[in-house]
């Protein structure tokens, strides 16, 4: 009885501690809202460049955007969510990004050298494909490495198809692996907050 | 037959408690929490959770830093290597434990 006893304390202890480390890695997955964010953001400076603002529309809008991230993410972290490193690497892999595209456009853009629509979509497509997949190899999540052959396949449509099928697949993309995935993923944590919420009621 | 509790290791009496083993497995997946966050998370109370933490504190497992954001105090604790090492040691203590138990 008394190895019983001992046995399922061991147990109990074993369980706590994989209990803990699970919900110590659960807090926060909360960005879902960010790939909506990005999504609506394209969309915006996509359709403002197109109405015939094409030299301020994308700058303006992805300094606006990135803006709303860093409150978005600063209030997260100011509610007392702690810091990961798998967090941070993958907050790194978008940083990182955003700011090489940026500082890419901006630059073609200056220099008047971003006359090949063709070529601004592929390269767009190669490194949003490129950021997805890196992300999901490190949170091992199949769905958001779709995303990234989504993009890898705009970048090669970009490359061959005509301007509309282009711009096509470009919209296409941000609709799937910004709005919807953005979603799907708002859908996620909402479901492990509540499944949280019930666990400590 | 071998004489199963002969070499059986000793449980770290500071990280048995399972309040303060909760906490060590909480801030072993962190940087650093907030009291807040590891109340929330361990669903105890305040006096029990400071004393459970000042203990760890005091065996060197936890570090704190007080500090103020947006005029409102926060208290943050990380994990030290020292208590990285111990929890893993127990992990370890507690699987052979487990595994000497089963055999019996």
């Amino acid at each position: 009885m008394e190895n019983e006893t001992t046995e399922r304390d061991l147990r109990d202890r074993l369980d706590l501690i994989e209990n803990m480390i699970a919900e110590g890695r659960r807090k926060s997955e909360s960005w879902g809202w960010a790939f909506v964010l990005w999504g609506l953001a394209y969309y915006v400076a996509f359709f403002w460049g197109n109405w015939g603002h094409f030299a301020y529309a994308w700058p303006v809008t992805v300094i606006a955007a990135s803006l709303l991230t860093m409150l978005g993410f600063w209030r997260n972290g100011s509610k007392g969510r702690p810091n990961t490193t798998l967090g941070r690497a993958i907050a790194a892999v978008w940083w990182t990004t955003g700011l090489a595209m940026f500082i890419l456009y901006l630059s073609l853009a200056f220099s008047g050298r971003l006359a090949d629509y063709h070529l601004s979509v592929a390269i767009a497509g190669a490194m949003l494909g490129a950021a997805n997949a890196a992300c999901a190899a490190m949170l091992r999540w199949m769905s958001q490495f779709l995303c990234a052959i989504v993009w890898w396949s705009t970048c090669v449509a970009a490359s061959f198809g005509s301007a509309s099928q282009t711009t096509d697949a470009f919209l296409g993309a941000i609709f799937l692996c910004q709005i919807v995935f953005g979603i799907y993923a708002m859908t996620l944590e909402a479901r492990r907050r509540r499944q949280h919420e019930a666990l400590h009621a | 037959m071998p004489e199963p509790n002969l070499e059986l290791p000793e449980l770290n009496p500071i990280i048995h408690g399972k309040l303060r083993l909760a906490l060590l497995s909480l801030l072993a997946t962190v940087e650093e929490a907030e009291f807040t966050w590891l109340r929330g998370r361990t669903g105890s109370t305040d006096g029990n959770l400071g004393a459970q933490l000042m203990k760890l504190e005091e065996a060197g497992y936890v570090t704190v830093e007080k500090k103020f954001v947006q005029r409102k105090p926060q208290t943050l604790y990380r994990l030290t290597e020292q208590g990285r090492t111990a929890l893993t040691e127990y992990v370890q203590a507690l699987k052979q434990l487990l595994g000497a138990a089963i055999e019996a």
